[in-house]
């Protein structure tokens, strides 16, 4: 576990190809050509698919392996440390090749070699779901290995589920039957009750219980709801090793995700409503913003470059497709249109979505 | 020896963050080494202060999980190389961690920075247990309010109790013309209710808001103001210098006071 807490020294970053700007194009220059940062043009290397406009003038590069990150020590030092906030676009390239990286452990980074003493984890890379799996509505909870059980995670869980159920109101046929999917989840009849109570005030039935604990299935059967006992997966080998799971289904929201609020799904996330600032959707797969993208977007987390994000009107504080990041414009457009971000070698790029074609993509991509 | 300074108010909307930001910069300015950490969990705003918000990519909740390092998750000021912030996740709770961690991630940065100021959310409840845990020493925020005052009263209890007892006093949002008039407490009003020693005393000014909203701290505008005078003056102030206080009556004196004053300073 040690290896993570080796400080890097900056030099690694000349791992990272060739800085890169960040493009927005733009195909009326005139209003808005003024309001782009361009402070950094001369490290541009050829220009030959810049365009005019240049708006985001820097990157933090990151790791794109959000599931292997915890755990790979391994895979984090091809996180930049330290990255500069002062240099351009800087795009790594999450590949084994990083594990050749130097580093330094007497740089006088800060050293965190003491936190390895907290073994508590803060896990939120899971959420409750709720899907429809062979013409049954599961709403499933996350496992206790993937958020410790404790009154303020079922707090937390408890709000995430209501936020998913208002999410997508209208689509629902109303007393559709649920099976809670309780996993290896500890509930107590009080928290069961919660549950149902909130089920019901979105007009959905709660039928039957699968867990793979005794106590919440005495619970559940106190209360009057089938229970299905489950077997609990013990994998000694980790996910990570697992072949590559499919993407999940899509996730179809009918919300405004407000700051402070947070979406994670291992598939495509199609919002219909805004991100305000201060909000976070991350998604294995696209996203799609029928709204105001404000916050924060990461499409592709699980390292799919092919990811795009789009959104009718895209002022984000900050992109990430992959493995790259990029920083909205210092200056706001004034006028909007629907806008695809999407990754080229230089980094994330913005194109009107009349613009935008799988085609053009692909091209680009073919001469990566 | 680092120094570990919590600016704290018990009440909400004095100008704890606005302090934090602009003490953390007036002190980088002054050549230190200065890590600004948010410990306002779930409401974070000293990313918004500083301008800050779009380069955060990991908070202190992921260095805690392990998912980063610390360096990474610290977020430098292009403008003020000296300055670093160690950004509060947005999308957890005031719960999601302890006072042992904020302890733990407090001391691995002063292995670092001659400076750590931690921005406490307002109230009593966890998050200033958290914020108060790793500090050494205390900012106490106020505003000329009775209910502020008390609050802060309150506060300076709780953090004697803690353990923290270098404890300093910064009022803030003073207006010398209502205190002049009678309609607002005045600064020796509240000096003798708290009865702790008083490190600054800042003007109302409206370019605090225009800052605020702009993410540029007072202290690096070009035009100066008395606000921005009078928290460089608290950053000297707390590097041991030994500063007058400001005169406050001077913008919103009618001319006659003011050339009374003018033809005194003559005299003597």
């Amino acid at each position: 576990m040690n290896s993570d807490h080796l400080s890097l020294s900056p030099v690694t970053c000349h791992l990272s190809p060739v800085p890169y700007l960040q493009l927005r194009m733009n195909s009326d220059s005139t209003n808005s050509s003024n309001d782009f940062q361009q402070d950094s043009n001369s490290q541009l290397p050829g220009g030959k698919s810049i365009s005019k406009q240049a708006d985001v003038e820097e990157n933090i590069a990151k790791t794109a392996n959000i599931e292997a990150d915890s755990t790979d020590d391994a895979d984090s030092n091809s996180i930049i440390p330290n990255a500069d906030l002062n240099s351009v676009l800087l795009y790594l390239q999450a590949n084994p090749l990083s594990r050749n990286t130097e580093y330094n452990s007497d740089s006088s980074d800060v050293n965190n070699n003491e936190l390895g003493l907290l073994e508590e984890k803060i896990n939120h890379k899971t959420q409750v779901q709720l899907k429809t799996e062979e013409g049954r509505l599961l709403l499933i909870l996350p496992t206790e290995s993937q958020v410790p059980g404790s009154e303020i995670s079922w707090s937390e869980i408890w709000q995430q589920t209501k936020q998913r159920l208002n999410g997508s109101d209208r689509l629902r046929i109303p007393n559709t039957i649920v099976h809670l999917v309780a996993q290896d989840r500890l509930l107590d009849s009080r928290q069961l009750q919660q549950l149902e109570e909130t089920l019901n005030e979105v007009q959905l039935q709660l039928k039957s219980v699968a867990t793979s604990r005794r106590q919440t299935a005495i619970a559940a059967c106190t209360l009057g709801y089938s229970v299905e006992q489950i077997q609990l997966q013990i994998s000694f080998t980790t996910d990570l090793q697992a072949t590559p799971k499919a993407l999940a289904d899509a996730l179809y929201l009918e919300m405004t995700v407000r700051s402070g609020g947070e979406i994670r799904h291992p598939g495509t996330v199609i919002i219909l409503g805004d991100i305000n600032p201060g909000g976070i959707v991350v998604a294995d797969g696209d996203i799609l913003v029928w709204g105001r993208l404000r916050g924060v977007a990461h499409a592709g987390a699980t390292g799919n470059r092919e990811c795009i994000i789009m959104a009718l009107q895209m002022e984000p504080t900050q992109l990430r497709i992959a493995d790259a990041v990029a920083r909205a414009p210092e200056k706001s457009l004034r006028q909007f249109s629907p806008e695809v971000a999407h990754i080229i070698s230089q980094g994330i790029r913005i194109s009107k979505a009349a613009d935008f074609s799988r085609n053009q993509l692909s091209k680009i991509n073919q001469s990566l | 020896m680092t120094r570990i300074i919590v600016t704290t108010s018990g009440k909400g909307g004095v100008g704890k963050t606005t302090v934090s930001a602009n003490l953390g910069m007036a002190l980088a300015k002054l050549g230190r080494q200065v890590a600004l950490v948010d410990a306002d969990f779930g409401l974070r705003n000293l990313d918004l202060l500083l301008g800050l918000e779009n380069r955060i990519v990991y908070t202190a909740v992921e260095v805690l999980a392990r998912e980063c390092r610390l360096d990474q998750a610290l977020v430098k000021d292009k403008r003020q190389p000296n300055l670093v912030l160690l950004p509060a996740a947005q999308n957890r709770s005031k719960d999601a961690v302890t006072p042992d961690q904020m302890k733990l991630l407090v001391n691995a940065l002063a292995q670092k920075y001659q400076y750590i100021l931690i921005d406490s959310p307002a109230g009593i409840e966890m998050g200033f247990k958290n914020a108060i845990a790793p500090a050494k020493e205390a900012l106490i925020v106020t505003t000329p309010e009775i209910s502020a005052v008390r609050d802060a009263d309150r506060v300076v209890g709780l953090l004697e109790a803690q353990g923290v007892n270098k404890i300093h006093l910064i009022i803030n949002r003073i207006r010398p013309a209502m205190v002049q008039a009678n309609d607002m407490m005045s600064v020796q009003d509240v000096q003798e209710l708290l009865a702790i020693p008083l490190i600054g005393v800042i003007p109302d000014d409206e370019r605090v808001i225009v800052s605020t909203n702009r993410g540029e701290p007072l202290v690096l505008s070009d035009t100066p103001s008395i606000a921005a005078l009078a928290f460089e003056n608290i950053a000297r102030r707390l590097e041991g210098q030994t500063v007058e206080f400001l005169e406050l009556d001077s913008p919103n004196d009618n001319i006659f006071s003011r050339l009374r004053k003018l033809l005194w300073t003559k005299i003597v």
